[in-house]
């Protein structure tokens, strides 16, 4: 060694080891002391989060931890090695003490390493904790009566912050989740708001249309929450009902935003409110969901897929209300539940119960293949999906 | 609850560690157990330009090869905050993040059984004791 301001030491002289020559592995003066370091296998994918301090661990003690990106969820398994794996530091210092010998000093003895497997977000939670205490016009009117946020009535209210706490999910699939039910933030809690509360609004926004001769297509957005205001309801949920039943269709125009109804959630919404009452003749039912349907749009049947479920009772038809929105979202617990509704399903009423199931690396017909059982009777007769 | 995971150096100029792996369990000789820091576990070397490494420990030489993992691994450290953010939620105890300390992206992979080597070193510190050939002792 002719220049021992060259040697390396540490994981460097591990790496860049020169041909013909050697270095010694020791014990570090550390080794031993509590230094538990633990290897965490990344995709390339998570690099760029990572980087932007967005990779976060979550579950609570009695969960299996998961680990989320901005966008995914990664269940997290530890896999054991009955190997010795010498973990080696970059060294601390820049050169050699004795300045003659290349050293690399163990500082611990990893276990094993942690991998990651892309998973469905765990959301099922999140509306358990949000349908405890739903948003409804009780509220809305104490909150005009007293103005003190009394602690009381915020427990069991999720913020933002509690939510990421104890929801395993990525941030996106979290905001996903929450527009999935239609969850509003209010006074800094996220809320889903009591559907009778949401359909009083919504009729009340649609009398005001008729009353001002407004264009279900063409609403403007101050002219709407300013009316609706009026009328006793918060702002906040005043736009929020905008938001559940409409589309904005025009945000450029700076000041007020156009909005316009979506026919087919306005029409489900008042056949959910029929069928509130249980299972009714489809007749009856046609007729009384077509009296509240507003004059301009449209009902049809088909605009209840996954929100209605249709049978024959002898030569009658009857109609009950089925929503895909209220079945758990795990796979296994979904088809259960589906099973115990119904023993057989047809493809073209089931699709719609399961069109929401994303499980990463499983297509619908993967998930069909791994829990249903498939039977066709004959080669032109529908397949039929049973229980496995 | 939920636990960042940092990278306090910054992903780019995170510091490369590295993984030098046998089959089997090193054990320290019982003289050296009350103080084993600063003790050689053993020499690396690299006999000839070719990526191939020897381990000698003791009177054992593994032969093994650099590896360049499939998938980096990100060394991670416990760090516990001993302030209390401005979460408001009242919780005084220390917040634990985990700090991303190293990448890990080749190792030197030691998986064949050690062969003896004639010659005896004069006093080996510490012996490797992998399968059957440690009888030899």
């Amino acid at each position: 060694m002719e220049q021992p301001h060259s040697i390396l030491t540490g994981a460097e002289a591990v790496l860049n080891i020169q041909p013909n020559s050697s270095l010694s592995v020791t014990y570090d003066t550390l080794f031993g002391s509590s230094h538990n370091h633990m290897l965490l296998e990344l995709h390339d994918e998570m690099l760029p989060d990572l980087l932007h301090q967005s990779i976060t661990l979550r579950g609570e003690p009695n969960e299996d931890v998961v680990l989320c990106t901005l966008s995914k969820t990664y269940a997290v398994k530890f896999v054991g090695t009955s190997n010795s794996v010498f973990l080696i530091p970059p060294s601390r210092h820049q050169f050699t003490q004795n300045g003659q010998q290349s050293v690399a000093s163990v500082i611990e003895i990893s276990p094993g390493n942690m991998e990651l497997i892309e998973t469905a977000p765990r959301l099922d939670r999140l509306k358990t904790l949000l349908a405890q205490n739903p948003y409804s016009s009780m509220e809305a009117l104490q909150a005009d009566d007293m103005e003190d946020d009394s602690k009381e009535s915020k427990m069991g209210l999720c913020t933002w912050h509690d939510l990421v706490n104890k929801i395993q999910a990525s941030d996106d699939e979290l905001r996903n989740g929450l527009e999935a039910l239609s969850a509003v933030e209010i006074d800094g809690f996220w809320r889903i708001v009591d559907e009778k509360y949401m359909g009083e609004i919504l009729t009340m926004l649609l009398q005001n249309s008729i009353l001002n001769d407004w264009s279900l297509d063409k609403l403007d957005e101050d002219e709407v929450v300013t009316s609706l205001v009026t009328d006793g309801f918060p702002h906040k949920l005043a736009y929020h009902c905008l938001h559940v039943y409409g589309s904005k269709v025009d945000e450029a125009r700076g000041k007020s935003c156009v909005w316009t109804l979506d026919e087919r959630r306005v029409c489900v919404h008042f056949a959910r409110q029929v069928l509130g009452v249980g299972k009714m003749k489809l007749e009856r039912f046609m007729e009384m969901w077509l009296k509240k349907i507003p004059d301009g749009m449209n009902a049809n049947l088909e605009m209840l897929k996954g929100e209605v479920l249709t049978e024959k009772v002898g030569i009658e038809m009857w109609v009950r209300g089925f929503s895909v929105a209220s079945l758990p979202s795990n796979p296994a617990e979904r088809f259960s539940v589906l099973f115990r509704e119904r023993p057989k399903w047809e493809s073209k009423d089931l699709q719609h119960y399961i069109r929401d199931l994303k499980v990463p690396g499983l297509s619908s017909e993967g998930l069909l293949l791994k829990y249903t059982r498939r039977t066709q009777p004959t080669q032109d007769a529908a397949p039929v999906f049973t229980a496995r | 609850m939920q636990i960042e995971v940092k990278c306090s150096c910054g992903a780019e100029n995170c510091p490369e560690w590295a993984i030098v792996e046998l089959q089997g369990v090193v054990e320290v000789q019982p003289s050296h157990r009350d103080g084993i820091q600063n003790l050689e576990i053993g020499r690396l070397c690299r006999p000839s330009s070719e990526e191939k490494y020897t381990l000698t420990i003791g009177y054992h030489e593994l032969s093994g090869t650099k590896v360049t993992l499939k998938k980096p691994l990100a060394v991670l450290k416990k760090v516990k905050r001993t302030d209390d953010g401005d979460h408001g939620d009242g919780s005084s105890s220390g917040k634990v993040e985990l700090d991303v300390v190293g990448v890990i992206r080749h190792k030197i992979l030691f998986k064949t059984r050690p062969k003896a080597l004639i010659s005896k070193p004069p006093e080996p510190a510490v012996k490797e004791r992998a399968s059957s050939t440690s009888s030899k002792n």
